[in-house]
């Protein structure tokens, strides 16, 4: 019926699809915020994951290293440091959820039918680079240089920023 | 064991992955329990004691015994403890850290996972036993614990980016990130291992590794004398057990890794010796850099709180960058051009 051979790929993708979905179902809702923070983590590494069946393992793994690693740290970290034992204020009104339900199915289906409806070019067969990381480097030295170095200065800019403000706020 | 990965997932092929992952798992654990052993003994004699010598000969089922006493005993989690946290803490502790191991090769042959990014896959994981230790601390409901979590936090992150940093000197010399390419392009002479070239970058890692070990003198996430015992002060039991394996695993990884990166790996020293075979020479790199993390400890205080983060970011970090600018500079002189 789902035409789908069992290899160890299809595996794969059917357990990093239940951690993503059941990580973003719980994320939201969950009511404590430490909580929220856990199950956001297992979206990334689930995500991750998705990018490692695509042959993309420098991308997976920096996702694992910022995202799981780095930014949830950064939350838990900033919710320790704030109000750690906050629960999320007891839901308002009932016409208000009614309405982001209809919002909800009406969002799905516009997206199911798009998806139904578009015409898919014939997939050409994917040649993986036997050393993708090395490929990405070259990349972004060559045709992405300009976009690159602008990201960086974006970065220190932040970077500056959040000094700034630690500083003005020690006076 | 790449190829399997295409195949079509049959039982013959699940049980191979399995038991491959059990006979590591059995030689980790064995690694774990030889190694606590051994660095009581170490450190006794170093401070003029004998160290444990009551169960069985020499003391060697000590620490079986030890295991077995963590395993039987009562299992408490703290009324006012998050309950959910306190119990997945210790596991997602762990398993990062047996994750890590699958990327280490041991010989050139021998090797579980040969994947072109291994060592960013090694940061990346390990990063994520970060997050159960912060989420242990602060799941038990205890100030100590929680201030123990948020130092181990703090540490962590600083030292994270000079041991990456440190590490691209090796990668930029290696031209690769496989750990396998990395080991096989060190010479079978004891000056063309990566540690003499890239001599700033192998002091920069080798500290950076032991904080991110969380061993003396970086233990301050655990510092008994301010902390009680840091992060796990409410865990017990099998719990507890599984915090302590965490550490030793990161103990056997780490060792690993830098036989691998920066002491060349399954090579002899010295050409005329290759005729002993590559995994005894891994082996014996690999204990000498665990009993110099034993050594270490035996040796040094611990280093105060205030000193801790200033080191990491105002004398490790540049000296990294400096080893990457000299790197870049000499392979563009004499190595390009």
């Amino acid at each position: 019926m789902f035409n789908v051979s069992l290899t160890g790929e299809f595996v794969a993708f059917f357990v990093f699809s239940v951690i993503i979905i059941s990580g973003a179902v719980l994320m939201v809702s969950f009511t404590k915020v430490v909580h929220m923070v856990v199950s956001l983590a297992a979206v990334f590494i689930g995500v991750a994951g998705m990018f490692v069946l695509l042959n993309a393992e420098f991308l997976a793994f920096v996702q694992v290293l910022i995202y799981a690693g780095a930014v949830s740290i950064l939350m838990i970290f900033g919710i320790m440091m704030t109000k750690h034992q906050d629960v999320e204020a007891e839901k308002g009104r009932s016409w208000h959820e009614a309405l982001a339900a209809v919002g909800a199915l009406a969002l799905f289906g516009l997206l199911f039918y798009a998806i139904r409806e578009t015409e898919f070019p014939v997939a050409q067969p994917f040649q993986p680079a036997q050393d993708n990381a090395l490929e990405i480097g070259k990349l972004l030295f060559t045709g992405y240089v300009v976009p690159f170095e602008l990201v960086s200065v974006l970065l220190t800019v932040a970077f500056i920023g959040a000094i700034v403000l630690a500083k003005k706020e020690a006076e | 064991m790449g190829s399997w990965l295409d195949e079509t997932l049959t039982w013959g092929n699940t049980l191979i992955f399995a038991l491959w992952g059990i006979i590591l798992l059995v030689l980790v654990l064995g690694f774990v329990t030889y190694a606590i052993y051994f660095e009581r003994k170490v450190i006794g004699w170093m401070q003029l004691r004998i160290g444990p010598n009551r169960v069985g000969p020499l003391g060697l089922l000590q620490t079986v015994a030890d295991i077995t006493k963590l395993l039987i005993k009562e299992d408490t989690i703290p009324r006012k403890a998050d309950r959910v946290l306190f119990i997945l803490a210790p596991a997602l502790a762990y398993v990062p850290a047996f994750g890590v191991l699958a990327v280490i090769p041991y010989t050139n042959e021998l090797y579980f996972a040969d994947i072109n990014v291994g060592l960013l896959y090694y940061v990346a994981l390990s990063g994520i036993t970060t997050i159960a230790i912060v989420l242990g601390g602060w799941a038990s409901n205890n100030k100590y614990a929680l201030l123990g979590g948020m130092r181990s936090a703090a540490q962590m992150i600083s030292y994270e980016v000079p041991l990456v940093i440190s590490v691209v000197g090796v990668i930029m010399v290696s031209g690769t990130m496989n750990l396998r390419s990395i080991g096989e392009q060190q010479g079978d002479w004891f000056w063309q291992w990566n540690f003499l070239p890239q001599i700033i970058g192998f002091v920069v890692f080798i500290i950076a590794a032991v904080s991110e070990l969380n061993r003396t003198p970086f233990d301050l996430p655990e510092a008994e004398s301010e902390l009680v015992a840091g992060y796990h002060v409410e865990y017990s039991g099998f719990r507890f057990a599984f915090f302590m394996l965490t550490e030793y695993v990161y103990v056997y990884a780490i060792a690993a890794l830098t036989t691998v990166l920066f002491l060349g790996g399954w090579h002899a020293p010295l050409a005329f010796l290759d005729f002993v075979p590559g995994i005894i020479w891994f082996l014996l790199k690999f204990a000498f850099i665990v009993f110099f993390l034993f050594w270490l400890r035996a040796t040094m205080p611990r280093i105060r709180i205030d000193q801790l983060m200033g080191m990491g970011w105002k004398v490790l970090l540049p000296l990294a960058i400096l080893n990457v600018f000299i790197t870049a500079v000499y392979l563009e002189l004499f190595i390009k051009g």
